[in-house]
């Protein structure tokens, strides 16, 4: 393990001013993504802000049908909160998704969203990437899946992400040069190295999911086994029904760029009854959205495939149960 | 005191040493690291394939910290588990044939020193060709990993029993069909460990390692390190796993050895689990061609049977399990004519060796497929044809395999039964189906591969002036629980309270040798030298007890911890007073016993015969039910229904672990199990990629023991822990098309590959009615 | 840098020299001698090392030391008092829990964190929460079992 400090701050200001943008700090929550980093020596850090510790940003607070959740909370709070389960039920059910029980007990909202990209050519040991002659996206300058790109094709792998981009929540971020809020959708790039949009020093506080009323939610994705694997491929959907036809459709990716994201051109589908012609185009736009590279040892073709599927059986199943 | 004797065998008891296990009081090797061991790391090659032109530890050797360099100039005799078939050196020499091969190694006074040490170390290579697999190896002009091994081939076998041409002449179907399946490797719990500590005054060795063969790594080590074998004492701690990949000696026991006689001190060694998997020693990704001849009926008429292993950087055990796949064809069936030709070859891969089943589980899924494929072909119910291939028992098979037990009809009514076969095969719902397949294993390989003239087996009991009943043995636990067997045989015997009795295992400097735990021989073997023992000593404390009774020893009835005139309670003495009667003028007992495989059950005299032979066969069904996500391809096993012959069960809980363990085993290979190789490199040695079942997704597994009663095996008891692995792949590949109408032959039937063959059906079933459409309709009529 | 770090173990409070960057996995085993807590993966993929920290389950390979001061660990060396074994330990022993034991620990402590918050889970509820804790001997069945038996004589005490 490297060497570094530990820093535990009282507050989420002193912590912002305890990691003073300096590029050795991070901040450590539950530690179930960054730690295996940190072993592997793919990420680093000279000192580790510890906010789990933070009351601040452990609440979850409902609103006139809104909720505002820290970025403290933990998946495992998130799935047992009364207030998701009824305002937001498909956040229950996504985080209950997330790697193993134990990890969901110490990983949080906040993790799970700012999560590092994955690549069978970065998560290995550092043996392994030193013989590998390293990869772009630490340490070496060559995207080991595209050698030819300028850019890196890590890809997130996050489950809450998709859930929370349907439901159309904002963040709160904190940081060395103010505050903001922003659609959570302004938090991610396409770029498999740098897939945050933080500046140094930027803490995510909380996320503000907007009420649901008259929406209907929900998950699904594609793993080998029934436990621990980050997603293949997973999609999230929210759609609004009205009398046989589906009013409003929101679709979400992850497991498949390096970016979790909306499905764009689903407006065209407003106001269409589901039948063939809807689904062949949702499912021709899944796939446009999507280009998974070859980044795990499944086949990119098979992931962005099953994407397709998925959403489609997800829409039909919410569908049929707004009826 | 009980007037009864203590029951040892057929109950459910939990393992001697179970208490240990729960608490965390059990030390396993990497517990047992004093705190100012050195510690001991290995430089792995970066490459898989080259010349390995200089190792250069200079500047390593400077830095402060360091203790010991050692690289392959530091030992020239190379290793194997076979005799006839060394090629190995601990640390690589001259070349450098898979990617993580040992280069060198270092002990310092920490991790973080030693891992420093090894990035200072130089290596100098000139890279060679990447052999990635057995097609590239067998190529013409393919560059030889060993240049003994023209065309990269460790062994061919050929051989042929009965008549195949005239088999299938005489059949009236005949199908052909390749499988392919993965590499797997054991993937057991606990990392790779070991500790050795140096006595440099006395030119001493004792390693503590994690081996299921202790006294193999004690011949290994004492060998490479040119020591005489009476300075080497190896203890084998607690060990968490093992499933066939510390059978061999591995290269880290050998190495840690090394540094320590060159730090003249203890030096601890955790492999890490990437390096766990890579020294590997798993099951060779296979190509097997399978062809069966079949009557009306649905008898088996003639198998011809091609096998190709891809066995990695060396020699290891493949000769062996080259053999093995093709020798276990028979023994299971009445096959009555079989064909085999194997091909054992050399790739840039880490080496295979031994894994549950071994050699034995890629053409048993071969072998399970294609018969119901068939079956079903000719209108036959899988289990209907298996009944119709039943061996006679006893037998002989054609190519010398004795069976004198054969309880596999039973075991297939009971998988019926359960599974409600009948009622429900043929008729699940859309997506869901029922598929069951067949498979045995050896009770133990009846001729050992160090053959030695010593008995199979070797086991000494003690018992003192404190009444205490000791029992050393060198069969290694590691986890299968053949410790408490050991203890239950003895207790059986003696009928003395279970408290009175201790087992001692694994210190060669107390233990007597054992051939260790390999090919499920523990229980039958060294069972039998158990009871040989317990019953030695029972005599010596009969005659004891009739002196202090006064009557002649037929007399005297053993009640475990009494012993009393027959049919006169009132005339007793305790065990205490029959032990202290015992002891005198001769002091602590000791009881060998013994036990030797006769020579008519070690296989046949064609060169490898002894490959496969075994005093008793285990025989496994089982029915498994799966339901397949169209969307996703995935498989779910929703419930497994296994029925083993086992012989006779001595722990009835243990064979039911043994059984669900292995068909879960059975399982991760079929569903998703696979080591990857891209470029050569390992893609996939932690436990996300390497991905074997969780809990949330492993089925229900009901056990069915079928007692056969073994006229050789101790109580009648054979194997219970390789049996059952063999035949899920196949059923589960039965069950899948039975819910998709896909015929799968390539394993593991992971998403990926039912969701391409799904999609690939449509494509055609869409072609095929785009063609329809185009035909004029008239043609149709014609 | 190392730091004093005040920090309950298995009921009782210690202080010691801790570096900030060890695991609290190598200060268990390392510095505390608590060996019953294995490292079975390079990092968080097979729950071998699972601990209790205030009564919820925790990977201790993914833990720092210094990041649990002040709070209750429990390993599965706490978990049987006075020689006697916990329902759980006393279950995985009789029913075969257990096999080479390696997975044990993790697997009791997970379990024990259920059991905790939930004393009569269904088996779906089992299956659920050891999903992370990776055995290769048994195939779970009768890790489910002893989880199920534990509750009932936890019942039988209450």
């Amino acid at each position: 393990m490297q060497a570094l400090a530990i820093l535990k701050p009282d507050s989420v200001a002193q912590a912002i001013a305890l990691h003073g943008a300096g590029e050795g700090a991070r901040y450590l929550a539950g530690g179930t993504d960054l730690v295996p980093n940190l072993r592997r020596n793919i990420q680093k850090a000279q000192k580790l802000i510890d906010i789990s510790g933070l009351a601040e940003l452990r609440e979850i607070r409902a609103e006139s049908q809104s909720l505002r959740i820290g970025a403290g909370v933990t998946l495992e709070e998130l799935c047992e909160s009364e207030a998701v389960r009824r305002q937001a039920p498909l956040l229950a059910q996504a985080a209950a998704q997330v790697a193993g029980p134990t990890h969901r007990a110490a990983g949080t909202v906040g993790g799970n969203l700012m999560q590092d990209t994955r690549c069978y050519f970065y998560n290995q040991s550092d043996w392994w990437r030193t013989a590998n002659e390293y990869c772009m996206k630490c340490e070496g300058d060559t995207c080991r899946v595209a050698p030819k790109s300028d850019r890196c094709y890590a890809c997130y792998s996050g489950d809450l992400a998709p859930a929370l981009l349907v439901l159309g929540a904002e963040v709160d971020i904190a940081g060395p040069t103010g505050n903001r809020r922003e659609p959570l959708a302004a938090l991610f790039a396409d770029d498999g190295m740098r897939h945050l949009k933080l500046a140094p020093g930027d803490l995510l506080v909380s996320v503000d999911v907007p009420p649901q009323a008259g929406w209907s939610a929900g998950y699904e994705k594609i793993r080998v086994r029934g436990a621990i694997d980050f997603p293949l491929a997973g999609i999230a959907v929210a759609l609004r029904r009205e009398g046989d036809r589906i009013a409003e459709l929101r679709v979400a990716c992850t497991g498949v760029n390096s970016y979790p994201g909306l499905v764009p051109g689903l407006d065209a589908l407003a106001g269409q009854a589901p039948g063939d012609a809807f689904f062949a185009a949702l499912d021709k736009a899944v796939r446009k959205e999507i280009q998974p590279m070859e980044s795990t040892l499944t086949a990119a073709g098979y992931r962005r495939r099953v994407a397709g599927g998925l959403a489609k059986r997800l829409v039909e199943r919410l569908y049929e149960a707004a009826r | 005191m009980s007037t009864k004797p203590f029951k040892g065998v057929g109950e459910r008891l939990p393992l001697v040493d179970g208490v240990e296990k729960v608490t965390g009081r059990a030390k396993y090797t990497a517990d047992l690291f004093p705190a100012d061991a050195l510690v001991g790391r290995i430089l792995r090659s970066p490459v898989p394939h080259a010349e390995l032109l200089e190792v250069d530890v200079s500047e390593a050797r400077r830095l402060p910290g360091v203790v010991a360099i050692v690289t392959g100039e530091d030992c020239d005799v190379p290793y194997g588990i076979l005799p006839i078939a060394q090629n190995e050196f601990p640390l690589a020499r001259g070349k450098v044939r898979y990617f993580g091969e040992p280069v060198a190694a270092v002990a310092a006074v920490d991790e973080q020193t030693a891992e420093q040490a090894l990035k200072l170390i130089r290596l100098h290579v000139r890279e060679l060709p990447i052999i990635e697999n057995a097609t590239q190896a067998r190529a013409p002009g393919a560059a030889l990993l060993h240049d003994n091994k023209p065309g990269n081939i460790e062994r061919e076998v050929h051989n042929e029993f009965g008549n195949a041409a005239e088999g299938f002449a005489a059949a009236h179907l005949i199908r052909e069909q390749t499988y392919h399946t993965a590499e797997v490797t054991h993937a057991q719990m606990e990392p790779h460990a070991a500790m050795a500590s140096y006595d440099a005054s006395r030119d001493h060795l004792t390693l503590h390692t994690v081996s299921m063969v202790p006294y193999y790594v004690h011949l290994r080590v004492a060998q490479c390190l040119g020591l005489d074998t009476s300075r080497v004492r190896v203890i084998k701690p607690y060990v968490g796993g093992g499933f066939g990949s510390r059978v061999e000696t591995l290269n880290f026991e050998i190495i840690v050895s090394l540094l320590a006689r060159a730090a003249g001190g203890t030096v601890r060694m955790q492999l890490t689990r990437e390096e766990s998997i890579l020294t590997h020693r798993g099951r060779p990704e296979s190509d097997t061609r399978m062809k069966l001849g079949m009557t009306k009926d649905g008898r088996i008429t003639a198998c011809e049977c091609e096998v190709v292993q891809r066995g990695g950087a060396y020699g290891g055990y493949g000769i062996i399990t080259i053999l093995y796949a093709g020798a276990l064809i028979n023994g299971l069936y009445d096959v009555p004519a079989v064909k085999y030709d194997g091909y054992r070859v050399y790739a840039n891969t880490p080496p295979c060796g031994a894994m549950r089943g071994h050699g034995t589980v890629n053409t048993r899924i071969a072998f399970e497929s294609l018969m119901t494929a068939m079956a079903l072909e000719l209108g036959l119910d899988p289990i209907e044809v298996r009944r119709r291939n039943l061996l006679p028992c006893p037998t002989e098979t054609i190519n010398g395999l004795r069976v004198e037990s054969y309880g596999l009809p039973e075991c297939l009514d009971k998988v019926e039964a359960a599974s409600g076969w009948r009622e429900r095969r043929g008729r699940m719902p859309k997506w869901k189906g029922l598929g069951m397949a067949c498979s045995h294993f050896v009770s133990g390989s009846a001729k050992p591969v160090h053959f030695t003239g010593q008995p199979h087996a070797t086991v000494v009991l003690k018992l003192d002036f404190d009444g205490g009943i000791t029992i050393l043995t060198g069969a290694a636990d590691v986890g299968q629980g053949c410790t408490t067997i050991v203890a239950q045989v003895v207790v059986e015997v003696l009928g003395v309270d279970w408290r009175r009795v201790r087992v001692i295992s694994n210190d060669s400097a107390v233990t007597p040798k054992d051939n260790g735990s390999y090919s499920s021989r523990v229980t039958f073997m060294v069972g039998n030298a158990c009871l040989d023992a317990a019953n030695k000593l029972k005599q010596a404390l009969v005659e004891a007890a009739a002196r202090r009774l006064e009557v002649a020893p037929e007399q005297v009835e053993c009640l475990g911890e009494s012993f009393q005139v027959a049919g006169d309670p009132s005339r007793s003495i305790g065990f205490g007073d029959a032990t202290a009667e015992a002891l005198v003028n001769t002091g602590t007992l000791h009881f060998k016993g013994t036990f030797t495989c006769p020579v008519e059950f070690q296989g046949g005299k064609h060169r490898g015969g002894a490959v496969g032979s075994t005093m008793g066969f285990s025989y496994a069904a089982q029915a498994v039910e799966v339901s397949v996500d169209p969307v996703t391809g995935r498989v779910s096993v929703d419930k497994v229904w296994a029925a083993l012959d086992c012989g006779f069960a001595i722990n009835p809980l243990s064979v039911e672990g043994q059984v669900q363990g292995a068909v879960w085993m059975g399982m991760g290979q079929g569903l998703c199990e696979q080591t990857r190789y891209e470029n050569g490199k390992h893609a996939a040695a932690n436990f996300l990629d390497y991905a074997f079942p969780t809990i949330a997704e492993s089925p229900p597994i009901d056990v069915f023991i079928v007692e056969s009663i073994d006229p050789n095996g101790p109580f009648g008891a054979k194997e219970a822990s390789e049996g059952p692995l063999s035949g899920f792949p196949a059923a589960l590949a039965d069950a899948v098309r039975e819910a998709t109408g896909l015929e799968l032959h390539d394993f593991p039937l992971t998403p990926e590959r039912i969701a391409e063959a799904l999609e690939a059906r449509e494509r055609e079933q869409r072609a095929a009615a785009r063609k329809a459409a185009k035909q004029p309709a008239t043609e149709g009529a014609a | 840098m190392k730091r004093i770090l005040r920090i309950r173990v298995n009921g009782r409070w210690r202080e010691d020299a801790v570096a900030d960057n060890t695991l609290l996995i190598d200060y268990l085993r390392e510095q505390l001698d608590l060996t019953g807590t294995k490292q079975g993966c390079d990092g968080g993929e097979c729950g071998a090392c699972t601990v209790l920290v205030d009564g919820r389950p925790r990977l201790a390979c993914c833990t720092f030391a210094a990041a649990v001061e002040g709070r209750h660990v429990e390993t599965i060396e706490s978990q049987s008092q006075n020689g006697r074994l916990s329902p759980l330990q006393q279950a995985f022993h009789e029913r075969l829990g257990a096999q080479c034991g390696f997975c044990t620990p993790g697997m009791i402590m997970a379990a024990e964190g259920l059991l905790r918050r939930n004393p009569n889970p269904g088996e779906a509820e089992i299956r659920e929460a050891l999903g992370g804790n990776l055995c290769r001997c048994t195939g779970y069945v009768k890790i489910i079992e002893s989880v199920q038996a534990a509750c009932a004589t936890e019942g039988e005490a209450a």
